[in-house]
This record gives structure tokens, sequence and C-alpha cells, in this order.
């Protein structure tokens, strides 16, 4: 309960997010002295350790408590076949607030769906029959396709070429963080510039 | 006669200054950031425990500014030219191992957002082959003096 509290009181903020972050997609206060922006790709294997195994502490250790503001962007890979879908579906998701849930289940089932293309059926299983429809609805609406198109074409102004990125930001300074990431050293970083 | 004539000494001189610019310039691009970013980048290949991937990242930077000026400054030579050679023979060996293990993973050789690939084991070796004969000059240089 008391975690429940928590997570609640640092997802409240993204309410009130920055103008060209997606607040569905965005965890935490976004006054938190270090922003963390996420270009992934769901069809990729990293992408999927880093959620899977990086986020989780990420989550508990500095944006419940509102050191890091976390800001998911799409960046699928054209190698990838179904990413740009999955990302379709996901952002179209984040306007029901239902991002993580959708964002959790396809990295989940990365190897399944990335295998006999049923991006959909995934999605759906998170989803009540209602959220699916607005969802399958959505994911072709022309704003949740530009939303997808402006994170690829951010990811490629900033020099993305793999995923994931992170863009660790703190005041002015801007860091790239490309490929797998160790988690201590992530800390050690993060701690380092919060000191 | 080739090895002694003004063009060669001058050509030595600019690939000297020019390599030696390369390790400042790596350096740098290091040093300017947190070195926990550094060492990410060493983690990436999974050659080294987290101790020595710790001490790696806070002291080669400082190894390699220490070599490019050196070079630079045309100082201890044999020892700084050799010095990159080893470590670019080094690197470049870890490239290549990354690049056939299809290791999608950042060179870590100037700065972030340079992935393996032919083009950076292109650019590394030319660099390797640029230090050995730096390298090869230093030393005959000196047997010649003998």
């Amino acid at each position: 309960m008391k975690l429940f509290v928590l997570v609640l009181a640092a997802l409240l903020p993204c309410l009130a997010a920055s103008s060209d972050a997606d607040p569905g997609k965005s965890m935490g206060s976004p006054s938190a002295p270090i922003r963390i922006e996420i270009f992934s790709d769901f069809e990729c294997p990293a992408c999927k350790g880093l959620h899977e195994q990086i986020l989780p502490s990420v989550f508990k250790d500095y944006v419940i408590p509102g050191k890091v503001y976390l800001v998911s962007r799409e960046f699928p890979l054209p190698m990838h076949p179904y990413s740009r879908e999955a990302a379709s579906y996901a952002t179209a998701a984040a306007r029901l607030g239902k991002y993580q849930q959708v964002a959790d289940t396809l990295f989940l089932n990365q190897v399944a769906w990335a295998a006999n293309g049923k991006v959909w059926d995934t999605v759906a299983n998170v989803l009540t029959p209602v959220e699916a429809k607005k969802v399958q609805l959505l994911a072709k609406d022309p704003s949740v396709l530009s939303e997808v198109q402006r994170d690829v074409d951010a990811g490629r102004a900033a020099g993305i070429n793999q995923t994931p990125t992170m863009f660790v930001i703190s005041g002015t300074s801007r860091f790239p963080v490309a490929g797998a990431v160790n988690y201590n050293l992530l800390r050690s970083m993060l701690d380092g510039l919060l000191k | 006669m080739v090895f002694s004539s003004k063009v060669f000494r001058a050509v030595v001189l600019a690939l000297r200054v020019a390599l030696g610019a390369v390790f400042v310039y790596a350096a740098w691009t290091k040093l300017r950031q947190p070195w926990e970013l550094f060492a990410m980048s060493i983690d990436a290949y999974k050659v080294l425990p987290y101790w020595a991937v710790l001490v790696v990242a806070r002291t080669l930077p400082w190894a390699e500014l220490a070599i490019g000026l050196a070079l630079m400054a045309g100082r201890w030579l044999r020892v700084s030219a050799g010095a990159a050679s080893l470590l670019l023979l080094v690197f470049f060996g870890l490239m290549v191992r990354a690049y056939v293990k299809r290791m999608q993973i950042d060179c870590g050789c100037f700065g972030l957002g340079d992935p393996i690939s032919v083009r950076t084991l292109a650019r590394d070796g030319t660099l390797l082959a640029g230090y050995l004969f730096l390298t090869w000059t230093s030393f005959r240089g000196r047997r010649k003096a003998a």
C-alpha cells in the first residue's frame, strides 16, 4: 500500500509535464534535478533488458524520491518490422494512461510477437475491451502517428544510431548513454550529478 | 637515403603531431564527461571484471592524454609511440572481437555515439598502422644514431 501511494505520488506530477514530453509516457516530477529521456524500440533485445532490469531500480531509487524525471520516447528501428506498430499502440495507450502496462507487456512478450507479428494481441491482453477499442482507433490517429515520428526525428537530430539510448540531462549538461547499462555505474553517475 | 630526407622527416613530424592530437582528443572526449560513461563503454565489451573496469575507466583517459602530449612534444618517443601502438593494438583487437561476435556496442574511442562498424574498424586500423609506423621510425632513428 505504501509503495502504491509512493508510486501514485510520483506519477501525479506528470499531469504537469513539460510540453515537449508526453505526460502519459513520463514518470516523476518534471522539476526533478535530473531528467532522463530514453529512446527505445520495443523489438530491440537491449531495450527489453533496460526496461526490465534497470528501469525498475531507477524508478525506485530516483523517480519516486523526486530526483529523476523519466521520459520515454519511441525510436523504432527500420530493421524491426513490427516496432513502429508497437510504438503506435503504446503511444495510443499513453493517451489513456496505459503506457506502462502496454510497454511492460510488449517487452515481456517481445520474443513471441517479434516472431509471429501479433503485436495487437499482445497489447489487447492488458486492456479492457473499451480501452482496446479506443487504442485501436487512436493508433491510427494522425496525432499519434506524428508523435511517434516526432520522437524518431528528435532522436535522429540528437545523433542516435542505436537503441536504447538514454540522455541524462542535468542542468545544461546532456550526457548520452547508449546500449546496455550497468546499474551500479548509472547509479554512481546519477549520485555524482546530484551532489 | 630516402629516410634521411627532409621530406621524410617532415612527414614523420606531421604524423607524430597528428597522431598525438588524436590521443589528446580521445582523452578530452572522455574527461569532459562523467567517468562512469566511459566505464559503461568498457563494461559493454564484457572482457574485464567490474573492479578492472573502474580502474581502466579512471586511469586510461589520463594515460591517453600523457601519451598524446608526449607524442606532440616529441618527448620519450620510443616509449610514447610504443605505448600508443600497444594501446591501439589492444583496442583494435577488442573491437574486432566485438564485431565478429556481433555485439552491438559503442566503440568508446571518442566518447559516445560511435558504434562498432566497418567504418570504425577501418578508422582504427588506419590509426594503428600510423602508430606502428611511428614506433618503427622512433626505434630506427635511435638505432641509426647509435
